[in-house]
């Protein structure tokens, strides 16, 4: 064993897990992924469930990674209590913002009467300015 | 003594009083801020993706396909870099340097895919510029491939370095270690941005 190799080794604290099990994991991880897939392309069969079962698949992927691949399960606490404040940050902007702009009429110009008043009504008339298109 | 104690320690050790290498803590405060930062450009694709009153609409223009072939292409890479930090901290340099390879190959793979299709979107004629959906979406995508291409320099400029005669020095584990965390995070940040974009129907 060359002499970098020793130091690396006698001062480093490795985390358990082997390079099978390294495997299993990326393969647990791309199965993961296949039925992600499988669901978006069968959204008639899940209905209502598909949202809430990718966001629970991909926050299994994630988490997996993160304690697994990144080692977090094996490190201090203090490390994994800043990345949690970030993470729970990012995800409460996320939810914030996602809910202030949930509904549309929040955003048109001139308030709710914007779809009620005389601009919607001129925009249905043959001829008239095209309604704004959502998608 | 305290003199022979203080000769004993390598000159590269920067612990912090709980043990922890401050470097790592300081990587970890990065990937942190990481958080807010995507979930900023997430918030603003989600926000706008619905507002456009032009095409080319997402339902019109995403291809699954090719992107959950770039997408395996980028968890395959978090694999190789997991088993390139194991060979960093057992000893293992052969198989480090290997690993450390093709993770940069891979990584480079998902920018070609990025490449194209950008190139795609542009010849069907969504733009930065387009609508909201185009703004939105190039600006979210686009800052994660330059996070994979900050990714790919550094461990292209670790595996240069490894293969110096002095190699990486008695840190090396650390070395990789670190430049291993940030890469999974642009990983695991795609597997977010990959259901919110892709999957979930428009």
């Amino acid at each position: 064993m060359s002499h970098e190799a020793h130091a690396a080794e006698s001062h480093e604290e490795h985390p358990p897990t082997t390079i099978r099990e390294y495997v299993m994991i990326g393969l647990v991880l791309t199965v993961v992924t296949i039925v992600e897939l499988w669901a978006s392309y069968n959204e008639p069969i899940l209905g209502s469930l598909l949202v809430p079962a990718l966001f629970i698949m991909s926050a299994f992927k994630f988490a997996v990674v993160v304690a697994m691949f990144m080692h977090l399960r094996f490190e201090h606490s203090l490390l994994w209590k800043l990345f949690s404040f970030g993470l729970v940050l990012g995800t409460a902007m996320i939810l914030a913002m996602t809910l202030l702009f949930w509904n549309d009429a929040t955003d048109a110009v001139g308030g709710p009467e914007f779809h009620t008043g005389s601009t919607l009504n001129e925009a249905s008339k043959p001829g008239g300015a095209p309604a704004p298109a959502k998608h | 003594m305290a003199a022979a104690a203080h000769e004993t320690q390598p000159a590269t050790q920067h612990h912090t009083t709980m043990g922890i290498d401050n470097r790592k803590v300081l990587m970890w405060i990065f990937l942190a801020s990481e958080c807010l930062f995507f979930g900023a450009l997430i918030s603003t694709y989600l926000i706008f993706k619905g507002d456009s009153l032009v095409g080319p609409y997402p339902k019109e223009i995403l291809n699954i396909p090719v992107t959950s072939a770039s997408t395996f292409v980028l968890l395959m890479s978090s694999l190789t870099m997991v088993l390139a930090v194991y060979g960093a901290q057992h000893g293992r340099l052969g198989m480090m340097k290997v690993m450390l390879l093709a993770t940069v190959l891979l990584g480079i793979g998902f920018l070609g895919f990025q490449a194209y299709e950008f190139t795609e979107f542009v010849h069907e004629g969504l733009g930065l510029t387009t609508n909201q959906f185009g703004s939105s979406f190039f600006v979210l995508t686009s800052f994660h491939g330059a996070h994979v291409t900050v990714g790919v320099l550094y461990l292209l400029s670790l595996l240069l370095a490894s293969n110096r005669r002095t190699g990486l020095g008695h840190d090396r584990a650390l070395h990789i270690d670190l430049a291993g965390l940030y890469w999974h995070f642009v990983d695991v940040i795609w597997i977010v941005i990959f259901t919110i974009i892709y999957l979930i129907p428009n």
